[in-house]
């Protein structure tokens, strides 16, 4: 138990409001938003500065607390769930743009701003933050950092790390560190800027993220194609793909997750068909009107059921927008939403439908299938009751055997929302037990006393995370 | 209810449905709508956090505790979660029965449980009692007591939601219900029977609204019948906590519209239109379903039935000058209508429709929201009267009694130049004689 004067100082440091220790606060602190992880911290902590983010360390380090950093909590992987209690450190009220340097196009920022916001003031500036989680509304950038978040835009754009030009943070031994910065060309020593990007709060606490900007794309168009059949949707974004155009956006939906989405945005989405896909290609005019005559081709070559093109700049928005809402509004189906991110090269994304459609009939389970289809990030998202075992059950045992598919054709158990607490087992499968040993090394080396976010990633020395865990389930075996 | 209902640590009577918590699944969407969390920027302040308090209540691993009931009467139950909430959960109406739980776990002491049961009980289920308890007041104002009153600063000596109360009040009228006859005849081709729902807040502080409301239904070919017996539709005690009495008001109201042969039942009042459009969900267990389905079919909001049935325009004035529109969050997030009362302006003749950026953001009042966290409200008050001020509007247009004192009351504090409109004042100063 923390102590009563620990609490006192933390109070002095970081002032009452910042201070939360009351059962209610703690209750709602120890989730995410993946299903069935949720433990209580002891204390919870809104530093408002880099010093006090210090002297919270320096304390919880005195009463031997794990120190879970967290931003909005909107992680899929349990990344931020305190699961041996310890001190919560919550980042959402540092969110201060700091600068945005229209000379070297980056800007520095705080880590508890929201993504939204910080794509917006740059766009005031005309400037493109390229990275945009599909929780851009609420999600921050020290989570997205911390998670290497994706998106809808990787595929063209690529993903927060391709964005991260420097960090400033504290290492669990209270050292400051900073790393990278503006400069765009740096091999200064080990690049340990991208370790701690994706990171999952195990290795520092990020303070401050210097990012870079590029100029906007001038025109953009976009496309909604639908499907009579999952697989061909999957064929239609492999021959995109070959046919040697990348546009930035290329996402799917399958019936089940149109469905949902449309119970809520009631946008007019065709609950009949199985499968839909939202291009967009974005770019200079000339080649933008080119490449997209190319995916018209395309679409007509294979089939596509209708092919519709977005009239205005707020129609595609509202598209896009509608497409944001895929996981929430699969929710609306059951109690419990189970969502993973299996990743495959794209050239197999035909096969994985059909590996999820096989599997969820073999296992008797409601699955709606959505993601980024361009790279071949995929969320099989298992629609079930937690109250019920034996779904769950088969649950597991569904994305068992997709994952030692997805692995056999190349693939990763995680394209974007990281290992954290999920995917651990999976994590092992993938990068072997040597990989698995590298990371651990890395990890002791920042963090010898493993007093940071423990229990994610992988299982550290005193392992016993599991039992750490409350009644329920967990999301894998 | 599945095969668990549990309900945990509640009490059984008026309890959450354990499938609503369930739903949630902690995307935070909601997070960024919501007026307490902007305020607080904590957790159980927000709706993720609050439908996560009331989830650990039913799963028994938390007590129904004194934060609980802070949180449910914290929220402004103005449902912009509802709105944003992919997954259907309606955190507003989980902190509504929290509310109630809340009364049932923290009984009040023998004074405060009179007080509340004279108000809701007795004078907010008896028109002709609320309508007499307002004749002191009026004397007050007619008196001028009120310019002593405002401009001595003795309110300064009371409770701080007193004063705020006082300078909420606009300069009255005499009741409404009373002067109006029961039936009104439509003017030229009659188009059909209109029941007019009359709320208890339209007749007693905005009786020159509700009068333009019928003016403009019987000029618009509805014969509009206004029962003289309608009673309070409830929502002030679903905001309370007291779903009892609501559920009997409710019974009174569903039979005394459903005899009146009306093909619609109507309302000016967003808050009396999104209880009205509730009492299939409060009354569930207590009519019968039918009833309730051919009730729920014939409430409309004012502005939802004029945009439905197609104003007729013909013979409109001329009203030159700008307005700009603060949405009623009963009206857009518990009801959905948004484009309507916007189509029925920019149909106005002269008129110019300005947007004010975040138009559906609450505007702090929320019943007694804004009396019991009078700080609190007078800053998300302060974030709407800076995006009315930005749009630089002759006219601030509401559609919601609550809305509109408070926005007057803001408008006034801030020495701001706009009137504070109801939309049916706009609509009736376009419509002749």
């Amino acid at each position: 138990m923390i102590s009563k004067t620990a609490i006192k100082h933390l109070k002095e440091k970081l002032g009452e409001k910042n201070v939360l220790h009351e059962k209610e606060d703690l209750l709602v602190l120890g989730y995410d938003s993946t299903p069935g992880v949720h433990h209580l911290p002891e204390v919870v902590v809104y530093p408002t500065s880099t010093e006090q983010v210090l002297a919270a360390m320096e304390i919880a380090a005195r009463e031997g607390l794990p120190l879970v950093p967290r931003g909005s909590g909107t992680g899929l992987s349990g990344g931020s769930v305190p699961v041996r209690g310890g001190m919560v450190l919550t980042l959402t009220r540092m969110n201060r743009i700091l600068e945005i340097d229209e000379e070297n196009l980056t800007a520095t920022m705080e880590p508890g701003v929201i993504t939204l916001d910080l794509f917006n003031a740059v766009a005031a500036k005309g400037l493109f933050y390229p990275p945009d989680p599909g929780s851009q509304k609420i999600s921050t950038i020290g989570g997205n950092v911390a998670e290497n978040a994706g998106g809808l835009r990787g595929l063209k754009y690529g993903v927060t790390r391709d964005y991260v030009m420097g960090l400033k943070g504290i290492l669990p031994d209270r050292s400051l560190i900073t790393t990278g910065g503006k400069s765009v060309k740096d091999v200064a020593g080990y690049g340990f800027k991208d370790l701690l990007v994706g990171s999952e709060g195990t290795l520092g606490i990020i303070t401050e993220v210097t990012v870079k900007l590029v100029p906007p794309p001038r025109d953009k168009r976009t496309f909604l194609a639908y499907f009579n059949d999952v697989r061909t949707a999957g064929e239609a974004v492999s021959r995109i793909i070959a046919a040697r155009i990348i546009p930035s956006t290329m996402e799917i939906m399958d019936r089940v997750t149109i469905n949902c989405v449309e119970d809520y945005v009631n946008i007019g989405l065709p609950r009949q068909m199985a499968a839909l896909l939202l291009i967009e290609v974005d770019g200079h005019p000339a080649p933008v009107a080119e490449e997209a005559a190319e995916v018209r081709r395309v679409l007509e070559q294979v089939k596509a059921a209708e092919i519709h093109v977005a009239e205005t700049a707020e129609q595609a928005a509202s598209l896009a927008a509608a497409r944001r809402t895929a996981l929430s509004a699969l929710a609306r189906v059951s109690p419990t939403t189970l969502l993973e991110d299996a990743t495959v090269p794209r050239s197999r994304l035909a096969e994985t439908f059909g590996e999820i459609e096989r599997l969820a009939a073999k296992f008797k389970l409601k699955v709606g299938t959505f993601g980024h289809a361009g790279d071949g990030n995929l969320h099989p998202t298992v629609l079930c009751d937690e109250r019920n075992h034996d779904e769950m059950e088969r649950a597991h045992a569904f994305y068992n055997e997709l994952y030692e598919k997805v692995l056999d054709w190349g693939g990763t158990v995680s394209g974007e929302h990281g290992i954290g607490l999920a995917k651990k087992e999976y994590l092992a499968r993938q990068i072997g037990a040597g990989g698995v040993k590298v990371m651990k090394r890395i990890k002791q080396s920042f963090d010898p006393e493993g007093i940071l976010n423990p229990g994610k990633i992988f299982e550290d020395q005193d392992s016993g995370a599991e039992q750490h865990l409350e009644e329920g389930f967990r999301v894998s075996h | 209810m599945s095969h668990t209902d549990s309900l945990g640590n509640f009490r059984p009577k008026d309890a959450p449905e354990y499938e609503d918590v369930l739903q949630c699944m902690r995307c935070g969407f909601c997070l960024p709508t919501c007026p307490t969390y902007a305020l607080t920027g904590r957790e159980r302040s927000s709706p993720r956090g609050r439908v996560a308090l009331a989830r650990a209540v039913a799963e028994k691993k938390l007590e129904f505790t004194g934060a609980v009931k802070e949180e449910a009467f914290f929220c402004l139950d103005c449902r912009a979660c509802t709105t944003a909430c992919p997954s259907g959960v309606k955190a507003g109406e989980v902190m509504e029965v929290c509310r109630s739980q809340a009364h049932a776990f923290y009984p009040l002491g023998a004074m405060g449980k009179t007080f509340r049961e004279f108000i809701l009980q007795r004078m907010l289920v008896s028109p002709d009692l609320l309508e007499h308890s307002m004749l002191p007041t009026r004397l007050y104002q007619r008196l001028g007591l009120q310019w002593l009153v405002r401009h001595l600063g003795i309110l300064k000596l009371g409770p701080d939601w007193m004063a705020k109360a006082e300078g909420m009040l606009p300069s009255l009228e005499k009741p409404l219900r009373p002067q109006l006859p029961e039936v009104v005849p439509a003017q030229g081709e009659k188009r059909g029977r209109v029941g007019f729902f009359l709320g208890c807040v339209m007749t007693l502080l905005y009786p020159q609204v509700s009068r333009q409301t019928v003016r403009v239904l019987s000029h618009q070919g509805y014969e509009v019948v206004t029962p003289k017996a309608t009673k309070c539709c409830g929502a002030p005690h679903l905001s309370e906590g007291d779903r009892q009495t609501a559920r009997e008001l409710a019974l009174f109201n569903l039979d005394l519209f459903l005899s009146q042969e009306v093909d619609w039942i109507v309302t000016d009042c967003a808050g009396c239109g999104a209880a009205l459009k509730e009492y299939e969900e409060i009354l569930a267990e207590d009519a019968d379903h039918h009833r309730l389905a051919l009730f729920r079919a014939k409430v409309r909001d004012i502005s939802e039935f004029l945009a439905a049935e197609g104003l007729r325009t013909e013979g409109m004035k001329e009203v030159r000058r700008s307005v700009t529109y603060h949405e009623p969050c009963h009206l857009c997030h518990a009801q959905g209508i948004s484009n309507q009362p916007r189509q029925l302006l920019k149909a106005i003749p002269g008129l110019e429709l300005r947007e004010m950026a975040e138009s559906s953001w609450c505007c702090g009042s929320a019943a007694t929201w804004g009396l019991k966290y009078s700080e609190e409200s007078r800053q998300v008050l302060d974030r709407k009267l800076q995006n009315v001020t930005a749009t630089k509007a002759d006219i601030l247009v509401t559609a919601n009694p609550g809305c509109q004192l408070q926005l007057a009351w803001g408008v006034r504090q801030a020495d701001m130049p706009q009137e504070v409109r109801h939309l049916m004042e706009i609509l009736g100063e376009a419509i002749p004689d």
